[in-house]
């Protein structure tokens, strides 16, 4: 598994390159060589560079664009000088040359079609250490280093100005948002539309800060308010619900991947809603968005002043931890690089929508970005521990802080715990760590379960080291009723015999494994429970003394029919009773002391243990024991390292003097610092406009994850400037920023399309209307339980079920707001699938709007939906006081945020027909009106 | 893609008489001035095409080569012998090559079929009578040691990062034939090792992601896709319902006029009712007569499951739908024909697949749909021509196993590359599963260095920068 992780962009910037001419041609002359070394290469070394290498790597090679990483192997400066990776080989240095590292397979797998024979690569190692004569002649290409100098000339990457003065032109703006938009549309000539009905307006404002719609009473209460500040009035009270949060909050868990499993083996996260709890409470709150950046970087470095931050700063960095890393891969030196790798693009992307992937294996090739700046960056992250590396890894859980009266009671709590199980200990045989025990130390006869006849599945271990003999097999507590095993002695016994069967015990045993000792006609069962240590020396129980006689064909047969749990065979013991009383199996007795007592403590301590919850933890990262610098790893392969770099940021958004690093630190402290410092070009601009996005439905830049080169250049620059710089005057304060947008009247226009207005600019990039937007799964979700009077708005917690054991096949339920829905990897609620709900692996500035046949599918036809419909129904026809007419009028008030057209009226009248119907039937008919109207378009969109 | 984007008027069009999306700004917000186009309208292809479809039979878990397709006599010879061999999995976690292991020879006995005289062993005695169709590849090599990582690599180019799954680029590349059904189908997907990644779209817009029909280890019978059936109303009940969405709908974009984007939503109903109202007639199996129901086993006891599956297979195809997986496997960390111990187990697996498999290539042929229809049977990876840990069973084999295609545009007949001498590492005209990926997609008339999706500032591929053709593999 040597092959490295690679970028698509590489093959093709290459030809960017040279069509950009960004190429110097260097000329290189040998020195006359000895007509042996000619020869030598003529001979040896030509013939296969021609045959087996030239297709990748040649001038010809570039110009059909075939040229692969950048290396020309036709000349001897492109040897010299080599390409992506560094200098192909090192003359006179075999070892230090990746020529010959790639022809041995060891770091690139060169050429790729198969590995050369050895001769072939020995004559290339006589070569290199010969000085690697070349006597071959001609330009070729090397590449330019990034100029980071000239790269902080692109626009994101420009230190934000003091101030942006809106334009003075559109005197009729009301704000200066308005006037940035307008001097724009002035400068095409389009006008702006009319502001939106008031009533549209309000259903508009709800969703977008709430995330629901208006009650007919709310809806009817700002109507009915002509003051003229009422609609402020508004945007203030929305803004201070605790609804707002569970909105916002949500955005912010696109960005950072928020789940709460991972896709391989369906792992859940049991800890993770905490951080969706923090975040919620961060955009409730309006705490700064500087401070929301370094907690969740670096929380676990920062210093607290009370319990609650502290925590609150511990369970930021579940930040990091939920990357869908395959934990199962058995490279463990990979796994951990591709753990910073993802944390490495959840941070930047989603802190400063760079894209930082390309530079794990080349410079960048489009934006200001070397590769040294992605070790640099790397370096901290690996001085982070994410993971405990095992065959299977693991996330890290670690206890939080109490408060100090809660710390109390934990604490008299686990003392009591802690002297129940050292009473328990004290009675109890003395265990330590048994170590495998040989076949032949074991008294009297014994059968390893290697010498057992077996049928079915069994899977072969020696992962608990009390086993007898070679190791133990286990039934994996699959295949019940298809496995058994038979043990028989191979030579003939005769006399007494104590029957003695091994296991390795373990919690996830079975209680109940009959086992049945076969001498003659006698036949005796004893039921097994695996999961208790076994009494005789930890390893045996004993089955029965047994007469058994040369012509008696003793067995032992064991069957995991009817069993639950992880059935066990290790070894069985045929132990002449005068040697049982004597020494039990190679050691001397450790039965119980007493029996009873013990048992009784032990039950004492599991009622005693389960009386308490265990103590809060969150899924966190630690500092890793030795802090260090990054080395590059060539061609992002983890097995072939060059230099260190020291830990560092991205150059091209540096300001002033270089960050210094702690060898006590990872430096996380310090990433927060540099992204949520006000000077930094990006954070404040992301931010800014990611907001803009979720508000107005496209960004200023629309590319909301990429202000590279490569993502769009802002539509409203000065505005955008003028929004990040408003941000940081404002504290960081969300809140604030989005109460300055939704008054704009920009926000408040009509979203109707116009044909004249449209010629111009007919992606609206201008604003000259407001975006019509669709619901979003949540808010279709949300909607649905609201209207039918069922959203339980109670705030956060845990919410996968208990006793849920992986992800795969869950399902969901529940009247809680969709935003507490379980957000699993392998089974995500059908509603949030098949409406765009953003990818929880990956950032997600900008999430899909897609129309599709299942999403009509699932309003049409979704058991879920129909009975939501009819709960809905339910509801209105309990009304006993309103009639049909009245009933509609309230229905399509709360769906559609309007009363009834005149044609609406008329079918759902007509639909629902005359009142002389049977219950039954008028149950049916009002879920079918419902269920339109939440198919309808006027409710799926905000007009 | 660089496949030229439809007008809006056009688009519109075609929208009616596709699966039935409109992607919108979000979708096209990269493409600047883009307008709504169907992102599932039939494409031109890149080199003229010699399949239009594929059908995967995923036999999860790894079946090993030397036991089935891949025949090492000198196994036999030298059965029990201890040599030593670089493992993959001792590499993985040791870095150690040479690690010492036993010779074991396979279960089954291996004859000759066909004109071709292919070597098959006695688990797939069906399948080789279709010897003179099929062209096996015997030096496949891939990523990934663990299940997961190689299962991911299969389906997406990519241990470990999020990448769009191979019918998620095909659906994206292609675009679909067909009115009423999806483009991508995956028949009882497994939820573990990867799960929905498997058939996942990762950063392709949503609509390119697989339509999932059952899921693994559950009963085929009765399986369809999501919310096609309307189980509460009658469908007189439901037409009536459906004309008042229409008048309310109707209604609705009369005070909005010239919304391309609502009509979208207006047409997303016509399809779905449409869709309700055709695919279960495509996904109903009892219209079959009894002899192609025999054909594939089905109401047999073994085979019914799996039988069921490759017929619903071929009626996919039929209708038109591009790419069509069948997961033989189960939900669990160690799917089905994981042998670790036990290696005898193969020969359950092979008796519930072997004759699904021989009566859907037999019925393809029968229809004329073989030729251009791609059959791919193939796992993530095969297993070690040794014992695990000197046990009853085979250890994964990233490094060298057989798949093996037949119809569309290969070769039949015929045997692609090599192991060595006894089958486990590929030697000789190897073929990396990048290689398999881009040739497939050749097949289908797709370039896979064209086939590209910017995404986070630069282009992505399912071969990444990898994979080349292996024209050997055509006839």
């Amino acid at each position: 598994m040597t092959r490295t992780p690679s970028h698509l962009c590489l093959a093709i910037l290459v030809q960017v390159l040279l069509l950009a001419g960004a190429i110097d041609a260097a000329d290189d002359s040998p020195a006359a060589l000895s007509a042996v070394d000619t020869a030598f290469f003529e001979k040896k070394i030509r013939p296969v560079l021609v045959k087996h290498c030239y297709a990748c790597h040649s001038t010809r090679a570039a110009k059909s664009k075939k040229l692969r990483g950048g290396l020309n192997l036709d000349s001897r400066s492109g040897v010299r000088s080599g390409g992506d990776s560094g200098p192909a080989l090192v003359a006179g240095k075999p070892d230090q040359s990746l020529l010959l590292e790639s022809l041995q397979y060891k770091s690139l797998e060169m050429p790729p079609k198969g590995r050369l024979p050895a001769a072939i690569i020995a004559d290339f190692g006589e070569w290199i250490r010969r000085g690697a004569p070349d006597p071959r002649r001609g330009r070729t290409t090397t590449r330019k280093a990034i100029d980071i100098k000239s790269g902080r000339q692109f626009w994101s990457y420009q230190p934000l100005p003091k101030m942006r003065v809106p334009p003075a032109g559109p005197s009729r703006a009301t704000s200066a948002i308005d006037a940035f938009l307008l001097a724009r549309l002035d400068e095409a000539g389009i006008d702006q539309a009319v502001e939106a009905p008031r009533a549209v307006l309000a259903r508009r404002l709800y969703f977008d800060l709430l995330g629901l719609p208006p009650t007919p009473d709310q809806l009817d209460t700002f109507l009915q308010d002509h003051r003229q500040d009422a609609y402020q009035r508004l945007v203030d009270r929305l803004l201070a619900s605790p609804r707002f949060g569970e909105r916002w909050g949500r955005h912010w868990l696109d960005v950072v991947r928020f789940a709460e499993s991972i896709t391989l083996r369906g792992f859940l996260f049991p800890e993770a809603w905490r951080y969706r709890d923090y975040v919620i409470e961060t955009f409730n709150a309006d705490r700064p968005f500087d401070r929301f950046v370094r907690e969740q970087i670096a929380g676990d470095l920062l210093t607290d002043s009370t319990v609650e931050q502290r925590r609150r700063n511990l369970v930021a960095t579940t930040f990091l931890t939920m990357g869908n890393n395959n934990l199962e891969d058995q490279d463990k030196g990979k796994l951990r690089m591709d753990v910073v790798d993802e944390q490495l693009e959840t941070i930047i992307r989603g802190f400063l929508a760079q894209t930082i992937g390309c530079a794990r294996c080349h410079d960048h090739k489009f934006d200001p970005i070397p590769t040294r700046d992605y070790y640099a960056l790397a370096g901290i992250l690996r001085s982070t521990k994410t993971l405990n590396h095992a065959n299977v890894s693991k996330w890290i859980e670690m206890p939080l802080p109490l408060t100090p009266d809660l710390e109390v009671s934990f604490k008299e709590h686990e003392t009591a715990v802690a002297s129940l199980q050292a009473q328990v200990k004290s009675l109890k045989p003395a265990s330590g760590k048994l170590a495998p025990l040989p076949l032949k130390k074991v008294a009297g006869l014994a059968i390893d379960d290697l010498q057992a006849k077996l049928t079915g599945s069994w899977m072969r271990s020696t992962y608990s080291k009390s086993y007898v003999g070679t190791g133990y097999q286990h039934d994996q507590g699959a295949t019940k009723g298809s496995n058994t095993a038979t043990f028989r002695p191979e030579q003939p016994l005769d006399g007494e015999y104590e029957v003695r069967f091994a296991y390795t015990p373990g919690s996830n045993r079975s209680p109940a494994v009959p086992v049945r000792v076969i001498v003659g006609n006698t036949e005796k069962t004893t039921t097994i429970n695996q999961k208790q240590r076994p009494a005789i020396d930890g390893r045996f129980v004993t089955l029965g003394r047994f007469r058994i006689t040369p012509d008696s064909r003793p067995s032992v047969f064991v069957s995991n029919r009817n069993t639950t749990g992880v059935v066990i065979i290790d070894a069985v013991q045929f132990l002449p009773v005068t040697l049982a009383d004597k020494q039990p199996v190679a050691g001397p007795s450790t039965s119980p002391k007493s029996p009873r007592k013990l048992q009784q403590l032990q039950k004492e301590l599991a009622a005693l243990k389960k009386r308490a919850l265990p103590r809060p933890r969150h899924m966190g990262v630690q500092e890793e024991k030795t802090i260090e610098n990054a080395r590059i790893h060539i061609r992002g392969n983890v097995h072939s390292l060059g230099d260190a770099v020291p830990r560092g940021f991205l150059q091209v958004a540096e300001f002033g003097p270089r960050s210094t690093f702690s060898n006590q630190q990872s430096g996380r402290r310090e990433l927060g610092e540099w992204i949520a410092n006000e000077r930094n070009p990006l954070t404040a601009r992301v931010l800014a406009n990611r907001l803009w996005h979720w508000l107005f439905g496209t960004g200023l830049v629309r590319t909301t994850d990429n202000f590279g080169t490569t993502g769009e250049r802002p539509s409203h620059p000065e505005l955008l400037d003028h929004l990040a710089l408003r941000l940081i005057e404002r504290n960081w304060s969300i809140k604030s920023l989005l109460r300055e947008m939704v008054l704009t009247r920009t926000y408040r226009l009509s979203s109707r399309p116009d044909q004249r207005r449209a010629t111009i600019d007919p992606e609206n990039r201008l604003l000259w209307r407001m975006n019509r937007r669709r619901l979003d799964a949540e808010s279709l979700l949300d909607a649905i339980l609201m209207i039918n009077g069922r959203l339980r708005t109670e705030i956060g917690g845990s919410t996968i079920r208990a006793g849920t054991p992986n992800d795969y096949n869950y399902r969901h339920d529940g009247d809680r707001r969709a935003v507490y829905w379980p957000v699993l990897r392998n089974s995500l609620p059908e509603i949030f699938e098949v409406f765009d709900f953003a990818n929880p692996s990956m950032v997600v500035g900008r999430r899909d709007s897609s129309s599709s046949a299942p999403q009509a599918l699932l309003m049409m036809n979704n058991p879920w939906v129909i009975q939501q419909s009819e709960h809905a129904a339910d509801s209105l026809l309990n009304q006993r006081q309103l009639d049909d007419r009245r009933r509609l009028e309230q229905l399509v008030r709360a769906t559609l945020g309007r009363p009834p057209s005149p044609h609406e009226r008329r079918v759902m009248l007509s639909f629902l027909g005359s009142g002389s119907r049977n219950e039954k039937t008028r149950r049916l008919r009002w879920t079918q009106v419902v269920q339109a109207l939440f198919s309808s378009v006027d409710f799926r969109y905000l007009h | 893609m660089t496949c030229p984007l439809p007008n809006r008027r056009q688009a519109l069009k075609m929208s009616a008489c596709g699966f039935g999306n409109l992607a919108l700004a979000g979708l096209l917000g990269d493409r600047a001035g883009a307008a709504v186009s169907n992102p599932l309208s039939a494409r031109q292809t890149h080199v003229p095409a010699r399949a239009k479809r594929v059908i995967f039979l995923f036999m999860q878990g790894g079946p090993s080569q030397v036991d089935s397709f891949d025949h090492k006599p000198i196994l036999d010879r030298r059965d029990g012998e201890t040599l030593a061999f670089d493992d993959a999995r001792v590499i993985a976690n040791t870095g150690k090559l040479g690690s010492s292991q036993l010779l074991k020879k396979p279960l089954w006995n291996f004859r000759r079929y066909g004109d071709c005289g292919r070597w098959v062993s006695d688990l797939f005695p069906e399948v080789g009578r279709h010897a003179d169709k099929l062209c096996m590849v015997h030096s496949m090599h891939t990523e990934g040691v663990a299940h997961g990582p190689a299962t991911l690599f299969l389906h997406c180019g990519s241990t470990n990062f999020v990448r769009p799954s191979m019918g998620a680029w095909i659906n994206y590349g292609l675009g679909n034939e067909s009115n009423n059904l999806p483009g991508f189908v995956s028949i009882a997907p497994s939820p573990g090792n990867g799960g929905a990644r498997n058939y996942g779209s990762a950063f392709l817009p949503p609509v390119y992601q697989g339509t999932t029909i059952g899921s693994a280890g559950r009963p085929a019978a009765g399986s369809t896709i999501r919310d096609l059936v309307n189980s509460r109303y009658t469908p007189a009940q439901q037409r009536s319902q459906f004309e008042l969405l229409r008048a309310l709908n109707a209604g609705q974009l009369d005070r909005n006029p010239g919304d391309a984007e609502l009509e979208a939503v207006v047409n997303s109903f016509e399809l779905a009712w449409r869709m309700q109202n055709h695919a279960p007639e495509v996904l109903d199996l009892s219209r079959e007569t009894a002899a192609t129901q025999d054909l594939y086993g089905i109401n047999r006891k073994t085979t019914n499951d799996f039988g069921r599956q490759c017929l619903m297979a071929r009626q996919l195809c039929e209708a038109g739908v591009r790419y069509v997986q069948v997961t033989y496997g189960d939900g669990s960390p160690n799917p089905a024909w994981d042998q670790h111990t036990n290696l005898p187990k193969h020969a359950e697996h092979a008796q519930r697949v072997d004759r699904p498999i021989a009566g859907l290539l037999q019925d393809l042929q029968q229809r004329g749909l073989l030729e251009d229809t791609i059959v791919w049977w193939g796992a993530e990876f095969g297993r070690t021509p040794y014992a695990q840990n000197k046990g009853t069973g085979r250890d994964h084999n990233p490094d060298g196993f057989t798949v093996w295609l037949a119809g569309g545009g290969v070769k039949p007949g015929f045997a692609y590359g090599a192991t060595d001498e006894f089958g486990h590492k590929a030697v000789e005209k190897k073929v990396h599963m990048h290689d398999l990926h881009a040739s497939i997609l050749y097949l289908l008339g797709i370039d896979h260095e064209r086939l590209t999706y910017r995404y986070s500032g630069r282009e992505f591929r399912l071969t990444d920068i990898r994979g080349e053709v292996v024209h050997g593999l055509f006839s």
